[in-house]
């Protein structure tokens, strides 16, 4: 090229930059940061996150973006460890000098992760950890939560055996870790208030092989539900080995959101038939938002989405929201904006409580019938949150 | 006159020299560009560089493979953790760390010596995940969670202090602690001490006949390499204000003796070489596909194939060659020492 | 709890579902100890072989072919992936002077990359093959499927056919020898090289049969392989390397500690009593129960 057309192009590259300077930060795209476990037992969740944060990427960009700039996602394995996670949050933060952060799966990482948002004095918010405390005592003015914790799942679980089976007695399984004892702890409070009797409880160590150890236990106790808090593949093992028992055919199981999931629904196959759980999200919900979202999942990802996928998809519209009403991707502005945000997602509306940063939501009991999640009933948002128990903001 | 070991040696220290000189460069460049990010990624790697600085002190120093080093090095981060929780002091909870892995490791060496080989790589990896799954189910130290809210700390040095957050001071006093275990391992293996080790590995019969209690030797650069392990651990919640059981789960001891493999066994340096290598291929693969395992799994089985002496090795020969031709070790040094001076003044 | 409940509830169960855990650990560590007690080698990857076993059965399930053909079709299918293992692998790191170590390591390795690439084969979703044979069986009020019956009857058969072969017949004979003392053996017109690769594919061959019985009571996922290899090292080592008697002994032994430890202490401190066990067997009696194969 000649001096000439060097000279010609920098004048014209300096004329519109001239042009766009003060509105060249706002007209970038957004980049939000997910740290997500891509490899290792919790992948499949990770992929779900995934699955969720991409299509809602694709439908805000398609419409618009948010404020005018379009979104990009930045995803790095965090392999389900915290040591990982932070290591990588903080790559993101950093390097790639995200906006905003999430996809944190096991509750240790997203601990971890809002304490290094507080550092990096960025935002940060879990679609999946269900840990009371994360909300709770442990709490970060930098983390948020869209997704239900244990308590809200356990209100609308008992709420709805309460109807079911009145009275009824009650054996408790959980997995051996802060959790399980957790969930399990909040949910026979509930389901003591409401008048069901503990017959017992036991912990298994977590990955157990094989739960059969367990089952004479349970039968002498002679109880008509069993609730249980194991997750993953442990699910798998323990309800086929219920059914191998022949212990099912009397039993009402109940559990967690994430003890049965799409994930593992298709190993359980017919022993998961009649398992009830309190979650945020079911496909069935009869709503188009819910119907279209469905829709676009299935055809982006042959499969279905969860409460993972939902929750997540659900994030980049709070998000967006946020950013649109605080006119600005400011740490301090965009948390104004959360706080007390009410938002649409395919789950219904869903708001940010301002005191502890969780987010309200009505609450569905669904129970597997002939391999799907069917709605038996539904908590309003306000009945399930349980108190606030975050005292640091 | 300089033996093989001692030549062996030296051409490890002129890595380690490279090493310290490429370091401080870093540190040079992150201070002039103003970086947190690679300075503290950096900060990490020295830190596992010094968990698998102590595997190699197993491994090429007494041919004891440990697949449950992450114990000492867990053990020094919780200790870490919960001093600086209750007196935000650096040297305290470093004090605390290291005597804590220094009873741990008697006892661990206890048991663990009393066997070889193979099964000294079980029941060390029995130890550990024993150990990790006690720490997990245990309430008061955070259980599966691991605790967070570990305070920034000023270190002091006299009326000095520089922040544990300031990402280029923090890494030179990591660099400085790493490098400084380094040079103490290889002057204890100088020692008479450390050339009864070497004769244990080449011949672990004979040992006895020289009048030298072969258990002793083994029990303690056990309890050295603990300890060399929980004082690395110990800096590892002070740069990321946290500690999780991860920490002392197999992948953490894994990664170690990956580490070591790529880098070079028996050579000290290789280990820190491998540890600082490791996490950047992670870091690079880790962005780019999730199976970073495929990769890694793959050139660790080629290292240990066709490269018994890992990277270091390979390029190790070469100097200890030009060693032996300039025997003079003063040559050696001032060759190298301008490099230093040059970016200390950069930096 | 009345004692006739807890008797027939929890007492008796227990100990009969520790026996089915029981043979499904020996089916895995049986593998193992004739690679260990044989070849002198530590097969990391022992656990991978285990899951490959299990997902070649599901793949295979899936495409019709039914689970008794696959009870022999599956072990057979593992006999060359288990050759090439140790003629690529073992075979160029086999005189190296620390043996033990370097293919310890080498087959962590390849336990490393397996269970990648079964996921990115597979997908990271568990997954389990339907239970073969279905119902279960009432004795006294005490329930046992009908499948893990199968599973006892069948470990019981597997066993007998293996100890059979190693101390009963002409090749066994030969294995024995190259294993206490391979130059002799060799000079003896033994073929120690074929031996060695036999050997070893033999024990690829029974994890993946371990494999294929064990997936529809313990579901199928990646990394499945690391859920038996704490246990089965125990047991080997408890056992002596290479015995199958201990092995069995051991396997046996192990399990029933845990099902009552977990049942008289606490399920989480199964994990420490078992590797307590091994620990004391290390210091009292390091050869193990039944010292090790072609010492005995």
């Amino acid at each position: 090229m000649k001096p000439f057309g060097i000279l010609a192009a920098a004048s014209a590259l300096l004329a519109t930059t001239a042009l766009q300077g003060a509105a060249f930060a706002q007209s970038g795209p957004i980049k939000v940061g997910v740290v997500t476990p891509l490899s290792g037992t919790y992948t499949p969740i990770g992929q779900q996150v995934r699955w969720g944060l991409e299509l809602a990427a694709k439908d805000i960009n398609a419409a618009g973006g948010i404020a005018g700039r379009q979104i990009t996602l930045i995803f790095e394995d965090e392999e389900a460890n915290p040591a990982v996670a932070v290591q990588k949050a903080e790559k993101l933060f950093q390097v790639e000098k995200v906006d905003f952060l999430t996809g944190t799966v096991n509750s240790g990482s997203t601990l971890a992760v809002a304490q290094l948002a507080e550092r990096n004095n960025r935002l940060a918010a879990t679609t999946v950890s269900f840990a009371d405390s994360i909300t709770g005592d442990k709490c970060s003015p930098n983390m948020f939560r869209v997704n239900a914790r244990a308590e809200q799942q356990s209100v609308a679980l008992a709420a709805w055996l309460e109807k079911e089976k009145p009275k009824s007695k009650v054996f408790y399984l959980g997995p051996d870790y802060e959790m399980g004892r957790s969930t399990v702890a909040a949910f026979k409070t509930n389901a003591e208030k409401s008048g069901a009797q503990s017959m017992g409880e036991v912990f298994a160590p977590l990955d157990s092989k094989d739960y059969t150890q367990y089952f004479g236990q349970i039968r002498a106790a002679r109880p008509q539900v069993v609730y249980t808090s194991v997750a993953g593949n442990d699910t798998v093992r323990l309800l086929t080995q219920l059914q191998d028992f022949g212990m099912l055919s009397n039993l009402t199981v109940v559990g967690a959101s994430g003890t049965v999931t799409s994930q593992n629904i298709g190993a359980i196959g017919a022993a998961a038939e009649g398992f009830a759980t309190g979650v945020g999200y079911s496909t069935q919900i009869d709503t188009p938002a819910n119907k279209k979202f469905v829709e676009a999942f299935r055809a982006a990802n042959k499969a279905d989405p969860d409460l993972y996928g939902a929750d997540s998809y659900g994030l980049l519209f709070a998000y967006k929201a946020s950013v649109e009403k605080a006119d600005s991707t400011d740490t301090d502005k965009v948390r104004d904006a959360l706080r007390g945000l009410t938002w649409k997602t395919p789950q219904g509306e869903k708001t940010i409580r301002a005191g502890d940063h969780q987010a309200m939501q009505p609450m569905y009991v669904v129970r597997v019938n002939k391999g799907k999640f069917d709605i038996v009933t539904s908590v309003p948002a306000d009945k399930a949150i349980g108190p606030d128990a975050c005292t640091r903001f | 006159m300089l033996d093989r070991l001692a030549i062996s040696m030296r051409a490890s220290h002129v890595l380690a020299i490279l090493l310290l000189a490429a370091a401080l460069c870093l540190a040079a460049l992150g201070a002039a560009l103003d970086d947190s990010f690679y300075l503290r990624l950096g900060t990490e790697a020295l830190i596992f560089a010094g968990l698998a600085l102590s595997v190699d002190l197993l491994l090429g120093y007494s041919g004891a493979l440990s697949l449950g080093q992450a114990l000492y090095f867990g053990i020094g981060a919780y200790v870490s953790a919960l001093t600086l929780m209750t007196v935000p002091s650096f040297w305290l909870a470093m004090a605390a760390a290291g005597l804590a892995t220094l009873v741990a490791a008697t006892i661990g060496g206890l048991i663990a010596n009393r066997v070889r080989g193979v099964y000294f790589a079980l029941i060390t990896f029995g130890m550990a995940q024993v150990v990790a799954k006690v720490v997990y189910n245990t309430r008061e130290l955070g259980a599966s969670d691991g605790m967070i809210g570990i305070p920034v700390v000023q270190i002091q040095f006299g009326p000095f202090a520089i922040s544990a957050g300031n990402p280029v001071g923090f890494f030179l006093i990591v660099l400085a602690i790493i490098m400084g275990l380094y040079g103490l391992s290889a002057y204890l293996l100088e020692t008479p001490f450390g050339r009864v080790l070497t004769a244990l590995k080449a011949n672990e019969r004979r040992v006895p006949f020289l009048g030298y209690s072969v258990w002793r030797a083994r029990m303690a650069v056990y309890v050295f390499a603990g300890l060399v392990a929980g004082l690395s651990g110990a800096l590892y919640p002070v740069l990321r204000g946290f500690v999780s059981p991860e920490l002392m789960f197999f992948a953490t001891s894994g990664n170690a003796v990956i580490s070591v493999i790529l880098g070079g066994v028996g050579t000290l340096i290789g280990a820190i070489y491998g540890a600082v290598l490791l996490v950047i291929l992670k870091s690079i693969i880790g962005s780019w596909t999730e199976h970073h395992l495929i990769v890694i799994g793959l050139l660790f089985m080629l290292c240990v194939m066709f490269l018994p002496k890992g990277l270091v090795g390979f390029s190790r020969p070469w100097i200890e060659r030009r060693i032996v031709r300039v025997p003079s070790q003063e040559v050696t040094a001032s060759a190298v020492s301008p490099a230093i001076a040059k970016s200390r003044s950069a930096s | 709890m009345s004692p006739i409940d807890y008797l027939q509830f929890v007492l008796a169960p227990q100990i009969l579902n520790g026996l089915t855990l029981g043979v499904a650990v020996v089916l895995v560590a049986l593998g193992l100890t004739i690679i260990f007690g044989m070849l002198d080698v530590i097969n990391m990857s022992h656990g991978e072989f285990y899951a490959v076993g299990a997902y070649a059965a599901l793949a295979l399930g899936a495409a019709g072919i039914g689970f008794w053909f696959l009870l022999v079709l599956v072990p057979i299918l593992m006999i060359p992936l288990g050759m090439a293992a140790e003629r690529l692998l073992i075979r160029p790191v086999f005189d190296s002077k620390d043996r033990h170590v370097t293919t310890l390591l080498v087959t962590f390795g390849l336990g490393l990359i397996v269970e990648d690439v079964l996921k990115v084969i597979f997908g990271a979703n568990t997954q389990r093959p339907p239970t073969p044979i279905p119902g279960a069986t009432e004795w006294f009020g005490i329930l046992v499927p009908n499948y893990r019956l199968f599973l006892l009857a069948v470990g019981a058969a597997i066993i007998g056919g293996v100890a059979y072969v190693v101390y009963r017949t002409r090749l066994g004979a030969m294995v024995r020898a190259a294993a206490f003392d391979r130059h002799m053996a060799a000079s003896l017109g033994v073929p120690v090289s074929i031996v060695y690769a036999g050997t070893f594919a033999f024990g690829v061959a029974l994890a993946g049969l371990a494999g294929v019985l064990l997936a529809p009571i313990y579901s199928v996922f990646p990394t499945m392989g690391r859920d038996f290899i704490l246990l089965a090292f125990s047991v080997v080592i408890v056992g002596g390397m290479g015995s199958i008697w201990g092995c069995v002994f051991a396997g046996l032994l192990l399990t029933q500690v845990q099902a009552l430890a977990s049942l008289v202490i606490s399920p989480i401190w199964t994990d420490p009593i078992v590797f307590g066990t091994m620990v004391v067997f290390l210091m009292v009696r390091p050869q193990g129960l039944f010292g090790r194969l072609g010492h005995a």
